[in-house]
């Protein structure tokens, strides 16, 4: 089939005639014909590296050569190939019945973002753009090494946005590379937009609650996880990128914690361990003892909770479970609302939460004490996914404290290990506690 | 199909168990407000024979806030009956809400109760009431156990009944409180071969703070045996419970006080033909804290003597003294029994002779580290 062919088959393949440029060059012996898209090309681009040099140089030879050394260059196997350059934003130049492409993509959205979700004090406060080819750039830029492997495909059969995912060969976990690529086959999607998709989609269990992939948006996360042989995935258009297969304690970890000194880094850990057992286990305990068991408080203790409590007209499991539901729902809210406004809702809300509510006795203090101490320790928990996993099970464990006190709740807690030891992911232990690999040096990032 | 009806048993399963569970109704579920919370027990004797016991509770009152109420509060229940059990049962019929004893933490019994031997029905009682904590204090009322219970010394504060620091060691630390608690005195009620001590629990006169100083021993089939301020001190010294004592020294013209902080002492008891004897070693290390003389830091090994030979002197004594009333609050016999085979062991009541004609030998060697003045 010739290229002529092709051409004009590609041009019927488009609807919409008006963005669609083809343009039949021809000066002395020389002769091309170009196919592009107009508003996806950089047309700077377009008339420095085709046009001038089309004019400039003598022989049809020559301009061959000169476009073969473009490092643009691409040869095109197949016409649905060819369709496929074009909807990326390539500029086809069919020469003697030849037909190549070459990549001049208009990018607006190459600019690497700052950070807004893994803000911290020390280390770079970039993060990924929204751009697939810029990320690339800023990942093997700070990751020498000839191992580093990308691979390129597309996924989502309407809107097939390019992916890669990206690993180092001689340190990636074999095992879990292959049982990703077998998920990411088996994805039947209409549309991708952005990577924490795959977070569902290469996940089997339906119902699992706690995230397989660590979400992040910090390059220097990605290289540090790239070392430790895990395998990231990206997405042309999401500045957000997916490492899998991760274990629990990746999640508490912050990227900070390689910049402090070691007992500043241990110390904040601890705080952090702390930090999300008060989460898991504080509402419990408070229905558990206030209702089951007083014996655990001191003397004291009991008898101003007892107080404050005097007036109360809800049961204490009900009393935790209001606070904690317009706790959410406060939190909930300020994601949603637009930044200046949010700052508003919080405050009327702290008010709300914080003094009315003991004024009307519908809650005690010490209950109030207990959520915000519960509400800041969520934000404790440095990845976001994880956080939001923790407030479910909290949930499960106030149920579960409010029917069998003290006892359950600690058969209850015992579950959710029990729960978190079974889950794997892509094959590796979820609650894996240290690497058990020889040889420490590579073992950095791995967990 | 088969897939259809596993999900079906699943769904089953996943519906009934939460409602079975919450079916039950919660039975055990009980606010803490519609709980009292019970602060003591006191149980004295009456002199109706149909109702020998007389028990009274002192129950929290809980406050909102601290700071706006801090004077205590407490309510009372009292009631006589014939055994303890109904007697509490018929208490709760006095109450909107249900009494807990978990926050318990002193047990008061009236003297007269430990004069009639009937310690051991009460005890029973205690032990077997679940809410009742084994690690509550026991001690003894005098002049009976409703005057200690009801008696607010001045200073107290709302929600913390000053009697407990007395007992605690983390306010008083006087060497001269006996703290029992009750799985102790029980402990030592059914052990052969050592008898229950308990402190005695007084007011001063014009009622307002508690003087607790003395105790009292028990042993079977005798009446109670009372020490004194004197005698309770040495007790604690030789039992190695007591943190510092102040021990005067009286002899060769000189009289001065020591402050020893650190006490070592210990015992053996050894058989021989129906034989005891009692051998204990006691090291003490103080510094002088006062005296009526002029001291000199170069006689200080002298002083030290005089220090061994006072001790020795007082602890003989204290020891004779029990030993001839039978009382044996240190254990001298459990730890006979504990170092004797079985097939070589007196029976209590050999024991109990033997122990009445045991010799006793004290050794005592004492440091003093300085006269306590710069010279």
């Amino acid at each position: 089939m010739s290229s002529k062919v092709n051409l004009s088959w590609i041009a019927s393949q488009f609807e919409d005639k008006n963005d669609l440029i083809q343009k039949k060059l021809e000066l002395d012996h020389k002769q091309i014909t170009v196919l592009f898209i107009k508003s996806l090309i950089d047309q700077e681009l377009y008339q420095k590296y085709i046009i001038n040099p089309f004019f400039e140089l003598p022989t049809q030879e020559q301009f061959n050569l000169y476009l073969f050394a473009l490092p643009q260059f691409q040869e095109v196997p197949s016409k649905e190939k060819a369709l496929y350059f074009v909807m990326e934003g390539n500029v086809l130049i069919e020469i003697q019945d030849n037909l190549y492409s070459l990549d001049f993509k208009l990018s607006k959205n190459s600019d690497v973002n700052s950070t807004s979700v893994e803000t911290t004090i020390h280390g770079s406060e970039l993060a990924l753009s929204d751009n697939l080819m810029t990320n690339i750039n800023v990942i093997r830029s700070s990751y020498h090494q000839p191992s580093l492997m990308i691979e390129y495909f597309e996924k989502g059969e309407v809107n097939k946005p390019k992916m890669a995912l990206i690993y180092d060969d001689k340190k990636v976990k074999r095992k879990a590379l292959e049982s990703i690529r077998e998920k990411l086959e088996k994805i039947d999607m209409q549309v991708i937009t952005e990577a924490p998709q795959f977070n569902t989609l290469l996940n089997d269990q339906r119902y699992s609650l706690f995230p397989k992939m660590l979400l992040t948006e910090r390059p220097d996360r990605i290289v540090y996880n790239l070392a430790g042989g895990k395998v990231i995935l990206l997405v042309d258009g999401s500045p957000q990128s997916m490492i899998a297969p991760v274990v629990f304690f990746d999640f508490m970890t912050t990227m900070e914690d390689n910049y402090h000194t070691l007992a500043i880094s241990y110390y904040l850990k601890l705080l952090r361990y702390i930090g999300i057992f008060v989460c898991i286990l504080l509402p419990g305990i408070y229905i558990g003892a206030v209702s089951f068991s007083p014996e655990v408080f001191r003397t004291e203790l009991m008898l101003t909770i007892a107080g404050s409590r005097m007036g109360v007209p809800f049961t204490s499991f009900v009393e935790v479970l209001f606070m904690l539901f317009f706790m959410e729902l406060l939190l909930e809210a300020s994601i949603r609302l637009p930044k200046a406004i949010s700052a508003t809702a919080a405050t009327v809300g702290g008010l709300i939460l914080g003094t009315a509510v003991t004024e009307a006795a519908l809650a005690s203090n010490i209950m109030v004490i207990i959520v915000s101490a519960v509400a800041i320790s969520t934000f404790v928990i440095p990845v976001n996914e994880m956080a939001f996993a923790i407030r479910i099970v909290r949930l499960i464990l106030i149920v579960i404290a409010s029917i069998f006190g003290l006892a359950g709740l600690t058969l209850g807690f015992l579950c959710f290990i029990m729960y978190l030891v079974n889950l794997t992911s892509f094959g590796e232990p979820y609650l894996r506690f240290y690497n058990y690999r020889k040889g420490n040096q590579d073992s950095e990032g791995q967990a | 199909m088969l897939i259809k009806k596993r999900m079906k048993v699943k769904l089953f399963i996943l519906i009934t168990i939460p409602f079975l569970v919450v079916l039950t109704g919660c039975g055990e579920f009980k606010d803490i407000d519609k709980m009292v919370f019970v602060s003591m027990i006191g149980i004295d004797e009456t002199d109706d024979p149909e109702k020998p016991y007389k028990i009274i509770l002192k129950l929290y009152v809980p406050t909102s806030s601290f700071r706006q109420n801090p004077t205590p509060e407490y309510t009372y229940l009292s009631k006589n009956g014939k055994t303890l059990a109904e007697t509490i049962s018929i208490l709760e019929s006095h109450l909107d809400k249900e009494l807990d004893f978990g926050h318990s933490k002193l047990i008061v019994v009236g003297e007269k109760i430990l004069q009639n031997d009937n310690y051991k029905e009460i005890l029973d009682f205690l032990i077997r009431r679940p809410d009742i904590q084994m690690i509550s204090y026991f001690a003894v009322g005098r002049p009976n156990a409703e005057e200690i219970i009801k008696f607010l010394p001045a200073g107290e504060t709302a929600l913390q009944p000053t009697i407990f620091n007395y007992f605690d060691n983390n306010g008083a630390e006087s060497s001269y409180i006996i703290s029992t608690f009750l799985f102790d005195f029980r402990r030592r009620l059914k052990e052969e071969g050592i008898d229950p001590i308990l402190p005695i629990v007084e007011m001063n006169e014009p009622k307002t703070h508690f003087i607790i100083n003395k105790s009292i021993v028990l042993a079977d089939n005798r009446p109670p045996y009372e020490l004194d301020t004197d005698k309770t001190l040495l007790f604690k010294t030789l039992s190695m419970n007591a943190k510092t004592i102040f021990f005067a020294v009286k002899r060769e013209r000189e009289y001065f006080v020591s402050r020893i902080d650190s006490i070592k002492s210990k015992y053996n008891v050894n058989v021989e033909n129906n034989k005891a004897s009692i051998k204990i070693e006691m090291k003490l290390a103080g510094v002088i804290t006062e005296s009526k003389n002029t001291l000199s830091s170069k006689e200080l090994s002298r002083y030290s003597k005089m220090l061994d030979e006072e001790m020795k002197e007082k602890v003989s004594e204290f020891i004779h003294e029990m030993k001839r009333e039978g009382y044996d609050p240190f254990g001298f016999g459990l730890k006979y029994y504990a170092h004797t085979l079985p097939k070589n062991r007196m029976t209590h009541e050999e024991w109990l002779e033997a122990y009445k004609n045991a010799d006793v030998e004290v050794v005592v060697k004492s440091n003093l580290k300085s006269t306590g003045s710069i010279q």
